[in-house]
């Protein structure tokens, strides 16, 4: 029997799709580069994901988990025909417990779906990626997700605190508990950012957080981007960690204004939009704070915003960075690499002059506070050796990020799209260490392959001892 | 034992190991990964240790090569402005901290640190009360390069905040005990220590629900207690709200002296639960973390009953009952082990394929 009429017998016909149109949907996330898929999967219980995972075992064919596939670094997308195992079905929300402060929820569950669920307790779960009212909280479990307000909360795996899985054997195991420090190794933490390599979360323990009694947002406008980039630092060095600290330069501060009217000053270079959150009679300071570091990095404008509605419009023009963008130009690219905070103003002079040098429309909206930065170039790749161009620039600056002493990917995941690139940050000693503890959890390599770690990672040249017992020739 | 690379590094064993136990001090991580490879090659059991005051209790077999990381003790880079601090594993808490201090700054280890190492600390996955505010260390843990049990030298993570390059090795190294290899060197992410902070006595558990985002909220055989910390007139008004009168600065309740203790793991909301069984089970002393889920207990004497019934009832609500420390010499640590125990097995052979790192000292034996 085919692969789908397998798993027919288990999930049901409606439930596995194999016409040459729906695998056409399922090859690609969000990102540019598409695979092959050999069947999707539509799970809708534990049971039915470990049984997936069974049959396409007995198959012999890949399996790659995937939740909204709004990833943007190839994370859900097969490199060799595979099942991608589509894990929305599994979106229930439950055992809300307000005094303990957690939930249990299903891995389909959209994340901002979360928030809105436990509002009227008066909790909130803390990461809120930008794709947050569409990215499932499974799939954020896979990138290990941040977002604007993470900068004083951590991201996604500081929330979880115990994930069911099914394993690449297809049996089901669970990691973390709602105790602290549950017995032995934390491969819960290891689980988390897994990109689907390590098992398919069925099931989340997360952490809820009482909302602030008291926000504060601020704009802040500068007339170059390094007084903004200075005024990051500044504040991080003032002691102040503000619940958020995003930075959005003057492209992106026009795409906009012309997209939706938000009131930013078009004539800035830069803004900062700073939020600081707690006490009440703690926020006030910190506001200020804030304010005479912009103010002390020669800042043309700095807003406290007056009341809620003032404050609800500087988020909504920050959130519809990506809108906008969609809406000005037929296709985008989004960076996403990581620098130390004292390296901000350096690097960005570095990315406008790759930029710059490529000819391509960059925009830039970014956690700043992080030092995650998210260089955005919107382009038409109807355009002839456009899509090359775009690429040629996003690999130098990424080499740039690791020269400042930053990494790969904040946010987004290594997945496809930076995975050869991993060896500029690592070793191949390190990419062995990796390799191995991938290994741990998929002995056959069956659990989303060509991911994270370019090939070749497992070198068996490290640890003679170790290559002895598994009898491989050195 | 065969004659070893180690033997020029050679120290005398501190208290607590057999004077006849092959100890070494190794100068750097590649010179502890020689003799990690060398007793992976041996078949020696090897005992990592810092400054020796997270061991656990003793019992099981003895192991054949203490490797100590007293050598490595240096800041290796201290960004103030980054809010990261690149050390080495067997630098001392208490003066890296002091140094942080300086700067109003902290890496939150635990409090209690006389002569407690960063990297002994990480090892053994200790966090300390303000966790309730900070989250645990291994949320700290942003890279970390590490000796492995057959003698790789292997860096994961990488020197900024926030990161996704590849696996997360430096968390998993957080309460590894040991069992993977030497955390030779690591890089922490900081938190700015507040203007301002106070600790104030409470009636009953009761006033912590009037409290915005305090440090730790603890409970001992005592007093209750919460710290807060921010700016002055936010601990003023956090003071008030409770009614009680602020102490400047932050007086934890010092260590447990008893020579037997308990430590039960719980969901945070079984603190109060958790605090009258150990008053019925007649502790001396006990430091309850509310809202964190850690209640330690200390007792006069050893009792196996007393550890079954606190473990049982820790267990049935989805904890654990460890012993940190006990006066018989073959008491069970940990009690049952996780359901993950063939992945936790798995993964350890992935750092330590030859089992010599304090073989059998996780859960399960692993
Ligand atoms: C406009 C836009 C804005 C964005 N902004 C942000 C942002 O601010 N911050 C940020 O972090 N990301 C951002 N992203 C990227 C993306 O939304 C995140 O990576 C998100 O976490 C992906 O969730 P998803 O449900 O779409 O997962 P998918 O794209 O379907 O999958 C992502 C990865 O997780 C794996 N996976 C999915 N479900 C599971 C599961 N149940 N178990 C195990 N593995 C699983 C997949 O195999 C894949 O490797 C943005 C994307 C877009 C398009």
């Amino acid at each position: 029997m085919t692969l789908a009429a397998d798993l027919r017998q288990v999930l049901g016909t409606d439930q596995v799709l194999d016409h040459p149109l729906d695998m056409h949907i399922y090859a690609k996330d969000a990102g540019v580069t598409p695979g092959e898929v050999a069947a999707v999967a539509l799970p809708a219980t534990t049971q039915e994901v470990a049984a997936a995972v069974r049959i396409s075992v007995r198959h012999g064919v890949p399996i790659v988990a995937r939740g909204a596939g709004t990833g943007l670094s190839g994370g859900a997308v097969p490199t060799k025909p595979g099942l991608i195992v589509v894990l929305t079905r599994l979106n229930e929300i439950w055992d809300v417990d307000e005094a303990a402060q957690t939930a249990w929820v299903g891995p389909g569950v959209i994340n901002l779906d979360l928030s809105k669920h436990t509002k009227p307790l008066g909790l909130h779960y803390a990461p809120d990626p930008s794709s947050q009212s569409v990215s499932t909280i499974g799939g954020n479990i896979g990138t290990n997700a941040g977002g604007p307000h993470c900068l004083a909360e951590g991201t996604t795996v500081s929330h979880v605190l115990a994930v069911e899985m099914v394993t690449a054997e297809g049996e089901v195991v669970t990691l973390g508990s709602a105790a602290p420090d549950p017995l032995g190794l934390d491969l819960r933490g290891v689980v988390v950012g897994s990109e689907g390599t390590m098992g398919l979360v069925t099931k989340i323990l997360v952490r809820l957080i009482e909302n602030p009694p008291e926000v504060r947002t601020l704009l802040l406008a500068f007339d170059s981007i390094e007084a903004s980039a200075r005024t990051v630092s500044a504040v991080i060095a003032a002691g102040v960690v503000p619940a958020a600290l995003e930075l959005m330069d003057r492209p992106m501060i026009e795409a906009v204004e012309n997209f939706r009217t938000c009131g930013f000053p078009l004539e800035a270079a830069a803004v900062l939009i700073a939020e600081v959150a707690g006490h009440p009679a703690a926020v006030e300071a910190e506001a200020q704070v804030v304010a005479r570091a912009g103010a002390e990095a020669g800042a043309t404008e700095v807003r406290i915003a007056a009341d809620e509605l003032e404050r609800e419009l500087i988020w909504l023009g920050r959130k519809s960075a990506f809108g906008a963008v969609a809406y000005a130009a037929p296709d985008y690219y989004l960076h996403d690499t990581v620098v130390p905070r004292t390296r901000l103003v350096e690097t960005m002079t570095g990315i406008y002059e790759i930029g710059a040098r490529h000819g391509i429309n960059m925009l830039n909206v970014f956690h700043a506070g992080d030092g995650n930065l998210h260089p955005l170039v919107a382009f038409d790749s109807k355009e002839p050796g456009m899509l090359e161009k775009v690429k040629a620039a996003a690999h130098e600056m990424v080499i740039l990020s690791i020269e400042m002493g930053g990494a790969l990917s904040g946010e987004h995941g290594v997945g496809l799209e930076k995975r050869d690139l991993m060896t500029k940050v690592y070793a191949p000693i390190d990419l062995d260490a990796q390799a191995r503890l991938r290994e741990a959890f998929d002995p056959q390599g069956i659990l989303n392959p060509g991911k994270i770690l370019p090939e070749g990672s497992r070198c068996y040249d490290f640890g003679l001892v170790a290559n002895l017992e598994s009898g491989a020739t050195p | 034992m065969t004659a070893s690379p180690a033997d020029e590094w050679r120290v005398e064993p501190p208290p607590g190991v057999a004077a006849e136990t092959l100890t070494v001090a190794p100068p750097s991580i590649e010179a502890i990964a020689e003799v990690l490879g060398w007793a992976s090659a041996e078949g020696h059991r090897v005992l990592p240790r810092g400054g020796g005051t997270h061991m656990g209790p003793a019992g099981g077999e003895p192991p054949d090569v203490v490797v100590m990381t007293s050598a490595l003790n240096q800041v290796v880079d201290w960004q103030p402005e980054d809010l990261t601090l690149v050390v080495e594993g067997g630098a001392l808490v208490s003066e890296i901290e002091s140094a942080l201090a300086e700067r109003r700054q902290s890496a939150v280890l635990a409090e209690h640190t006389a002569g407690s190492t960063v990297g002994g600390m990480i090892a053994a996955g200790v966090s300390g009360y303000r966790r309730l505010r900070y989250g645990p260390s291994r949320d700290r843990m942003l890279e970390v390069t590490m000796a492995t049990g057959d003698g790789r030298v292997i860096t994961a993570g990488g020197r900024v905040v926030k990161n996704v390059t590849g696996y997360d090795i430096p968390r998993l190294s957080c309460g590894s005990e040991g069992s993977l290899g030497v955390i030779g060197r690591m890089c922490l992410k900081l938190w700015p220590v507040p203007e301002s902070a106070a600790s104030l006595t409470l009636d009953d558990v009761a006033g912590f629900a009037g409290l915005y985002r305090p440090l730790a909220l603890l409970e001992t055989e005592l007093v209750i207690t919460a710290y807060i910390a921010g700016t002055p007139e936010e601990v003023a008004a956090q003071a008030e709200a409770v009614g009680a009168t602020p102490r400047p600065g932050l007086d934890w309740p010092g260590p447990l002296e008893e020579a037997n203790q308990i430590e039960l793991r719980v969901p945070p909301v079984l603190v109060e639960a958790a605090v009258s069984k150990v008053r019925d089970s007649g502790a001396a002393a006990f430091r309850a973390q509310h809202r964190v889920g850690i209640v330690t207990a200390g007792f006069g004497e050893w009792a196996a009953s007393r550890l079954d019934e606190l473990r049982g009832w820790a267990e049935g609500n989805g904890g654990a009952a460890v012993v940190v420390a006990a006066e018989s010499e073959s008491v069970d640590r940990w009690g049952a082990p996780p359901g993950s125990l063939d992945l936790q097995r798995r993964v350890k052979q992935a750092f330590d394929p030859l089992r010599v790192m304090v073989p059998g000292r996780l859960p399960g034996g692993v």
